[in-house]
């Protein structure tokens, strides 16, 4: 009779089965929170994931605007032309475009001009804005200028004094000026050609009549390509075969160091983010499984003694829950678009690109979780249902034997996969689940330690305090559980809000509502105070003024540097500073001597003297030129001799910088004197350079000597003059520095530019506004991803908490119903509630602070790359939000114990 | 019907082995009533929970129907009782999310039969709780409770009906009330009933009753007849 055909009853009974079980447990609400945590998961990940893969894709179109292109090819020769015809084969826009650097002439005046030579193509992304007057508001040009003609950067027109319609010659050709310039896309992008001066675009057809490029003319060949992501990739691989090294690939990626780094350290976060909130949620799903599948011992055993086999008892809860999460799917899949979409129209303002539709991987990613979520979460509970033995029907106290440890591997497990698949990073997935098992096993072992407050004898009903005391020991087990799950959850919180705080302040820090955003560079000493008076005059607040020379470490208390493996990499950053310094370097030569600006040099190689450097000195100013950071290094390619170190612009000053800070020694006093150093730590350490020590400096030809008084630490993204090295006043004032200032000028204030530079033709000003604030745009776009994260886990969070109390909501119920009868009032009763529940929270915010604390003082050091600063005031709240949230949680769940009649508790009924 | 051959069932507790039946030989003809009656501990309800193939035996068989169990696994002890056993419980084990009605459903789908609505309704008009069909266990008595219970256990078409103290939780008229109907659909459907119970006079009405002291059949008497072995 047990034969075969009747172990396989038909699937749609126990599909109908499964139904009805499913439908009642909704309607008792037994699964709401396992559902709700389900679609929590479900929508923080197709939330997350559909935001930043639209805004990943805004960003990167914002990015391409400022390239021009989606990848650039650039090179101090003309790089293969083949290349633009391999690129057109493969369905890709191309446009080519020609930077050099050279003299504008008008009838009465001339000025040094950015020449750049542009195809009729150009720019494939952005828009190129012109205007017919100077300074007046652009509209979209449909390409460059057609041939015979040159359009001006605005302040160009004052400095030559012409108007549209006028000649304007360059080398030897008689153009026409078109158009003014308002905004060029990629102005930012060049290095010292594109920064020469103001803006001079000509049709690249027009270029041999000027006859201005001349073999070893410094000028700057690009190659711009736009189209399908896909075929780019392809083809930037394809090139990276082709070259041999003599040309840059660039893509938006590679652009800005300050963009980039909020990116990834937003990339990060929002990762971390959604990592949590699903974790968390699997932490709920494993609790309410579990108390689901406790609470289906009886069904299982009843349906047991009705003939179901243990294999069709399984199916009937795996129909149940694969029902549940393609429930959960869909809502979460519904949640997470308009989570995006709400968070999109937030950002309305900010996000100023057309942004790509979203693509189907948001949704697999969230639908995958889910399931991945339950088999590792929710299964062992449920699988552990078919176990449960029929006798239980006779004999309510035969549970099935649940492992202790599977439900452990399955979640650890699952975390491990949701980890690694999130961030493809073996690593940080390695890091991570050992930080936390850490963390688990450190937790529970205080827990324990701060519950076995010696041993109890009954339960102590004398006062609400003493009962809820003796509660907490006599649960000591579960409690040790339920601290461990809060303080997790409460930790993770912390993390995430003192990350989200610190991360935002440090923005705010880097770019203030007030941060300058025009360069003024290569001023000389006379020219100083009619600047400030200038500026004086227009209402616009001065900032200190550096004095700045070039100087190379020549040697260390009297010996040459030996040579170190990562000479070839940067010793240093390339910051603000350096690039500029870089570009307005040899306008400095060369507008005292124009022949020489096409010796293609800046100078101070020639004399530098050391072995190997004959043959170095003419890339190292190409190096420079191409608008490489200054830390590249010359000479690096040397294959022996003494270490050649880069050259740095350096100045002086009688006070510390804001935003530097002394990290070892001391800053000098308000005596000091001449021949003191201070140095950037980093570049010490690489450097080998040590506090105490003489360092030999060539400074225009000269050799000077300081000793490193002090190391200093800097803030290298704030956009502001930052030196490797400073040194005491007195120690190169006889040398010849030219100064740099900067100042903040508004959008309305920029025709004085004009004036400024009539009156100073011989200073350079470089403008940032447009980076500053593509930089504030990103920040502000990333800062509402954080927001909107942080709010998710939040979310995850308050479900973990109410899974966790709800898991022993049927003891407490039952043993305060015993109370009751045994007379017990309310007030002892919730009392005694309110105590447990508020003892319990406050030891899971002592322990989650801690822990946050450590977690921070990592991730701060290594992922985000932030200062640690601890938090005081946590301290205070870690403990108090634990004690608060968890008492107010807890109380509300159990107040039905004591507004449901006794009876009904101890029949099974409530 | 029902036939246990030396079934002994021991536990291995702290204090060392624990032996609850100690060879138990019985032998049950169908459409029999025995109720097994005996002192707490005496192990009359573990004699029941493995004549029903509820749990294993440790030595010893029991042939169900011809059956016997000894070679069977839990699953095939489940098709088993799918096809051959009711029950009726002191504490009803309704699945309380299903109404009346679907808990006398639930064998009668579970055996493919597609007409359970309608038989399920008889059966619950048969005891009396037409009017009740769409509550849920919590919203009805004790006694209707067991009444649906006792629908629910004919709804199989058992041909054995085990009752583990069935007016346990009841209260002595309401009781004999479940009583009678319990006796009165044995009778209408022919099945063999195998009844525990430590109420003596509940026992009176079976045809048989079987006395277990310390896990060993203490008597074995037919009720107004003589002693038949």
């Amino acid at each position: 009779m047990a034969d075969a055909s009747n172990l396989s009853r038909n699937p749609v009974i126990l599909l109908r089965l499964a139904l009805r079980l499913l439908w009642r447990d909704w309607q008792g609400g037994e699964l709401r929170l396992l559902f709700l945590a389900l679609v929590m998961a479900v929508t923080s990940v197709t939330g997350i994931a559909l935001f930043t893969d639209r805004l990943e894709s805004a960003l990167v179109l914002e990015s391409a605007n400022m390239l021009a292109a989606d990848r650039v090819v650039s090179g101090r020769q003309q790089p293969p032309r083949i290349w633009l015809d391999e690129a057109r084969e493969r369905g890709l826009r191309t446009a080519e475009t020609l930077s050099f650097t050279s003299m504008a002439f008008s009838d009465t005046a001339n000025v040094l001009v950015a020449a750049k030579a542009v195809s009729d193509s150009y720019p494939l992304r952005g828009e190129l804005l012109v205007a017919d007057q100077p300074f007046a508001e652009g509209v979209a040009a449909d390409g460059g200028p057609p041939p015979g003609e040159v359009w001006l950067e605005s302040r160009a027109l004052a400095a030559l004094n012409v108007e549209p319609g006028d000649t304007v010659y360059v080398g030897e050709a008689e153009l026409r000026l078109g158009r003014v310039i308002i905004l060029e896309p990629d102005r930012q992008q060049g290095g010292m050609v594109d920064s020469a001066g103001p803006r001079l675009m000509l049709n690249i057809a027009d270029v041999p009549t000027t006859n201005v490029i001349q073999t070893g003319s410094r000028a700057s060949y690009r190659y711009l390509f736009a189209g399908d992501i896909g075929q780019l990739d392809l083809f930037s691989t394809w090139l990276r075969d082709q070259s041999e090294g003599q040309y840059r690939l660039r893509d938006v990626r590679d652009e800005s160091e300050e963009v980039s780094d909020a990116l990834s350290r937003a990339e990060s976060f929002l990762m971390l983010g959604s990592l949590f909130a699903v974790l968390l949620a699997g932490v709920a799903i494993a609790l309410t499984a579990r108390r689901y599948s406790e609470r289906h011992f009886d069904y299982v055993a009843i349906l047991k003694t009705l003939g179901c086999t243990s294999a069709e008892i399984s199916r009937v809860y795996l129909l149940i829950q694969v029902m549940l999460a393609v429930g959960a799917i869909l809502v979460g899949w519904v949640a997470g678009w308009l989570v995006h979409e709400g968070v999109l129209w937030l950002l309305r303002s900010i996000i100023t690109v057309n942004l790509p539709a979203a693509g189907l991987q948001p949704f697999v990613l969230g639908s995958v979780t889910a399931f991945i979520c339950l088999l590792s979460f929710a299964l062992p509970p449920l699988l552990a249902l078919k176990g449960t033995p029929p006798l239980r029907v006779l004999r309510k106290d035969i549970d099935p034997h649940i492992s202790t440890r599977l439900p452990y591997l399955f979640g650890i497990g699952g975390s491990l996969v949701l980890i690694y698949w999130y961030s493809q990073d073996f690593f940080l997935t390695s890091v991570l689940v050992l930080s936390l098992a850490g963390i688990a096993v450190v937790l529970g072992a205080v827990s324990y330690l701060m519950l076995r407050t010696g041993s109890s004898i009954g339960m102590k009903a004398g006062s609400a305090l003493k009962l809820a005391m003796s509660a907490v020991r006599r649960r000591r087990r579960q409690n040790i559980l339920q601290v461990l799950v809060f303080s997790v959850t409460i930790m993770s919180l912390l993390i995430l809000t003192l990350l989200r705080t610190d991360l935002i302040d440090d923005w705010e820090a880097q770019l203030p509502e007030d941060a300058p955003n025009h360069f003024m560079m290569n001023i000389t000493q006379p020219q100083v105070e009619g600047i400030q008076n200038f500026l004086a005059e227009n209402s616009i607040e001065a900032n200190a003024f550096y004095p700045m020379i070039s100087a190379r470490v020549l040697s260390v208390n009297g010996e040459f540097l030996s040579r170190r493996d990562d000479d070839d990499q940067e010793g240093g950053r390339g910051t603000l500073t350096e690039a500029a310094s870089e570009q307005a370097g040899p306008v400095i030569t060369d507008s005292a001597d124009e022949g020489r600006e096409e010796s293609g040099d800046s100078g101070e190689s020639e004399e530098s003297g050391d072995s190997g450097e004959s043959e170095e000195s003419g890339d190292s100013g190409e190096s420079g030129a191409s608008g490489d950071s200054g830390a590249s290094g010359e000479g690096a390619d040397v294959e022996d001799g003494p270490r050649r170190t880069p050259t740095r612009q350096v100045t002086w000053a009688q006070s510390l910088p804001p935003d530097n800070q002394v990290v070892s020694g001391r800053w000098w006093a308000e005596d000091f004197a001449p021949g003191e150093v201070s140095v950037e730590e980093q570049y010490a350490g690489w450097l080998d350079i040590e506090l105490g020590d003489t360092v030999q400096f060539e400074v225009n030809q000269q050799s000077v000597e300081a000793e490193v008084t002090s190391l200093r630490s800097v803030r290298w993204d704030n956009m502001q003059p930052n030196f490797y090295f400073i040194f005491s006043p007195g120690t190169l004032d006889h040398l010849g520095a030219t100064f740099l200032s900067t100042v903040l000028m508004e959008q309305e204030q920029k025709i004085l530019l004009n004036d400024l530079l009539r009156m100073f033709p011989t200073i350079v000003v470089i403008e940032i506004d447009a980076l500053i604030e593509q930089i504030r745009n990103i920040i502000a776009q990333v800062t509402s991803a954080i927001e909107l994260i942080s709010f998710l886990v939040l979310f995850s969070g308050a479900l973990v908490l109410l899974a966790c109390v709800n898991a022993t909501l049927d003891e407490r119920f039952h043993e305060n119903a015993i109370l009751r009868t045994l007379g017990a009032g309310r007030r002892l009763i919730l009392g005694s509630l309110l105590f447990e529940f508020a003892t319990i929270g406050v030891m899971a915010g002592i322990i989650a602070t801690v822990g946050a604390e450590v977690s921070l003082y990592y991730l701060q050091e290594q992922v985000f790359e932030q200062e640690f600063r601890f938090h005081f005031w946590v301290w205070l709240a870690g403990p108090l939000l634990g004690m608060v949230t968890i008492a107010a949680l807890g109380v509300n769940s159990t107040r039905r114990v004591v507004n449901s009649s006794p009876l009904s508790v101890l029949r099974g009924v409530s | 019907m029902i036939r246990t051959e030396k079934l002994v069932k021991s536990v291995n507790t702290s204090e060392g082995k624990l032996v609850i039946l100690k060879g138990i030989n019985l032998q049950i003809e169908a459409g029999d009533s025995v109720a097994i009656v005996g002192a707490s501990g005496s192990g009359k309800s573990t004699l029941l929970g493995l004549m029903a193939g509820l749990d294993g035996a440790t030595s010893g068989d029991v042939y169900l129907d011809g059956h016997s169990l000894a070679g069977l696994d839990e699953e095939q002890r489940a098709v088993l009782r799918g096809q051959l056993v009711g029950f009726v419980f002191q504490s009803f084990q309704l699945l309380p999310s299903l109404t009346a009605l679907e808990n006398v459903m639930l064998p009668i789908e579970l055996k493919g039969d597609p007409d359970a609505d309608p038989k399920a309704r008889q059966l619950l008009t048969r005891v009396g709780l037409q009017d009740r069909v769409k509550h849920y266990p919590n919203q009805l008595s004790g006694g209707e409770q067991q009444r649906v219970a006792i629908a629910r256990a004919f709804a199989s078409e058992a041909k054995i009906l085990f009752a583990d103290e069935p007016t346990g939780n009841l209260d002595t008229s309401t009781g004999a009330r479940v009583i009678d109907l319990l006796f009165a659909l044995n009778q209408e459907y022919g099945t063999t009933l195998v009844l525990v119970t430590h109420d003596r006079r509940l026992a009176q009405r079976c045809d048989r009753i079987v006395s277990l002291v310390a896990g060993e059949i203490a008597g074995d008497e037919a009720v107004g007849a003589a002693l038949n072995g």
